[in-house]
């Protein structure tokens, strides 16, 4: 029964992420199609002006376009082939950094962008989590207040301009730390001693940021949680029972960090696409700034690429969620979705 | 209403504080440029200054002056937050409501529907989309951000709903032969009137923040200044690594005072018409 019901649910959440996914690139399909102003005219008439030295490369790379937009073919064999080819990892071929290919642009951008945002999603979370579940334990105390109030105002700052305030405090005026980049410029990434330092310097700057902004609204959540925990019917019998507070809050604790944990999985997907801007303002280069790039030359191969890759990452994320959810409550595989 | 709703949220404490300071800022958005009248868009040959008798927030790398782009960036990232703020909510509580009061095939379609909106990413979809027009205005900007913040709240208004249509007093109605919409109208709409109007200030903040975000990465509005778009300068002129603090300091304060006072409005109504969260 148990397995059954698991099958069931997750073949029910594949098709879900099936559909999703077949609309979400149905979107970056139609989008250029549709908006008035034919994209690939703009995109020729830029390469023309681009790349004057040579003639031979922008016919090259026009008959590559046409070919891969599928134009002069009926919509739904382009559509068919759009599909068909994202799913096979192909997404085409960069304008800017023509002739190569918009995957093999996107691979190596992909760790840096993972190193910065993994460490920093999960530092977040448990620095976030741990003050307000302590908040929440010292309710209406001055600790409570304390960190709800700053908890409510780092929640709004916006990441990015918290990164920008940093590279002024630290790098600019008291000039601690390196102010932009991944490496030092000039630098070729080894493995030495001195470059794995190097990398640490620049790295703290974009990690605090993130971090920071991120905390506060997990320490929201987890105080609210273990707030409403508290005023559970278990929580209230225990007491009546004469527990001891420390014993009933470990179980409250427990509880609360559930749909903390869901969370911290649904951030995690989203980790790929989660502080572009912060990518940009540190000129690091991840998948933001690559983005970043891209949209400024109006590369829409490259563009979609990106947006694939990163939709595609998400929904797994979501995908491997629902899984371990069902694995941990067997309520949700019985059918009881909220 | 008044009495039952609107006084007991002037006696919360964190209610006055953060409605005080987004009143403030609604007026410095509102009244501010008409009593600084200084052309936000004028350059001249006072550029970089730091802030001065002349020019209270100084000036940028175009001299044009801080102080008259705040102002402007102020109204047009509450407008922009507010209109994208009614979209979302008329969106979310068509979809919601209709998907509670019709159930069957219609609730599982509309439910399909926010359910894949849900998981995906919204701030991306709206790049994409940017990123596909060359011209915007502030209002596309706005329709832009509203059409992908709705479905949490959409659930959430279809959840409340399920929970109210089983009560008596519904079903009284329907027993009186109501139309679905006089329903929803008279019977439905105002069980959920607190709910909605605290989600309405969340979608503002996120109208605010999801303007400042696309601003700057260059797929803002087209014209005009608003306080994402004062962030944006200020990054491509590398205002940040040359010092220049009066210019990106400004805007950036004003985005999270206003947000974290319209999360507080929302937090303290929370309390005071959530009675779990009550303080004894």
């Amino acid at each position: 029964m148990g397995s059954k019901s698991m099958f069931k649910y997750l073949l029910r959440r594949f098709i879900f992420l099936l559909v999703t996914y077949i609309v979400a690139t149905t979107i970056v399909f139609i989008l250029p199609r549709a908006i008035p102003g034919n994209p690939l005219s703009q995109i020729l008439s830029g390469l023309s002006r681009v790349a004057q030295a040579n003639p031979e490369a922008i016919r090259a790379a026009e008959r590559t376009l046409m070919e891969e937009f599928g134009l002069g073919k009926p919509w739904y064999v382009q559509y068919f082939e759009f599909i068909t080819k994202a799913l096979r990892g192909d997404l085409g071929t960069s304008i800017t950094f023509y002739p190569r290919k918009v995957i093999d642009l996107i691979i190596p951008v992909i760790p840096w962008t993972l190193i910065l945002l993994l460490p920093a999603t999960i530092v977040a979370w448990i620095l976030g989590n741990s003050l307000g579940a302590l908040a929440a334990y010292k309710r209406n105390t001055w600790i409570d207040k304390g960190v709800l109030t700053t908890s409510l105002i780092v929640s709004q700052i916006p990441y990015y301009w918290l990164g920008m305030i940093f590279i002024f405090l630290f790098g600019v005026k008291l000039g601690w730390l390196p102010v932009q980049g991944a490496y030092s410029q000039g630098t070729i990434p080894n493995l030495s001693w001195s470059f794995f330092v190097d990398v640490l310097k620049h790295y703290i700057m974009p990690f605090a940021s993130i971090v920071v902004s991120a905390m506060g609204g997990w320490a929201i959540g987890m105080r609210l949680m273990v707030i409403y925990e508290l005023g559970s019917d278990y929580a209230m019998f225990s007491e009546y029972l004469g527990m001891k507070d420390k014993r009933i809050f470990k179980y409250v604790f427990r509880n609360s960090l559930l749909p903390q944990i869901t969370g911290l999985a649904l951030s995690l997907g989203g980790v790929l696409g989660g502080a572009l801007i912060t990518e940009i303002v540190f000129n690091y280069p991840g998948t933001g700034y690559l983005l970043f790039r891209a949209l400024t030359t109006l590369d829409y191969p490259l563009i979609q690429g990106i947006f694939v890759i990163l939709i595609a990452s998400i929904y797994l994320a979501n995908f491997i969620v629902d899984f371990l959810y069902a694995l941990i409550d067997p309520r949700i595989r019985l059918g009881q979705e909220a | 209403m008044f009495r039952t709703m609107i006084r007991p949220l002037f006696k919360n404490k964190k209610f006055i504080i953060g409605f005080s300071i987004f009143l403030f800022f609604l007026f410095l958005g509102i009244f501010g440029p008409m009593f600084y009248r200084v052309d936000p868009t004028e350059m001249t040959w006072d550029y970089e200054q730091p802030p001065s008798s002349a020019h209270p927030l100084g000036t940028d790398t175009y001299g044009r002056d801080v102080l008259a782009q705040l102002l402007h960036g102020i109204r047009s990232s509450l407008y922009i937050g507010f209109l994208a703020a009614i979209i979302s909510l008329v969106i979310g509580t068509i979809i919601g409501s209709f998907s509670a009061v019709k159930r069957g095939i219609v609730d599982d379609v509309l439910m399909g529907i926010t359910n894949i909106v849900l998981t995906t990413p919204s701030i991306l979809i709206a790049i994409l989309i940017a990123s596909y027009l060359k011209v915007r205005s502030v209002e596309m900007v706005a329709v832009i951000l509203g059409l992908f913040q709705w479905p949490w709240f959409a659930r959430a208004i279809r959840a409340q709903l399920m929970s109210v249509m089983s009560r008596e007093y519904v079903y009284l109605s329907v027993m009186a032969g109501y139309s679905d919409l006089r329903l929803v109208i008279e019977d439905l709409i105002p069980t959920i009137a607190t709910y909605a109007f605290m989600s309405f200030v969340l979608f503002i903040n996120g109208g605010i923040m999801g303007e400042a975000g696309l601003s700057l990465i260059g797929l803002g509005p087209t014209q005009g200044i608003s306080l994402g778009i004062m962030l944006q300068w200020a990054v491509l002129m590398e205002a940040v690594r040359r010092g220049l603090w009066w210019w990106f300091v400004p805007p950036g304060l004003a985005i999270v005072a206003v947000t974290a006072s319209l999360l507080v409005i929302s937090t303290a109504m929370d309390e005071v018409f959530n009675p779990r969260l009550r303080e004894e």
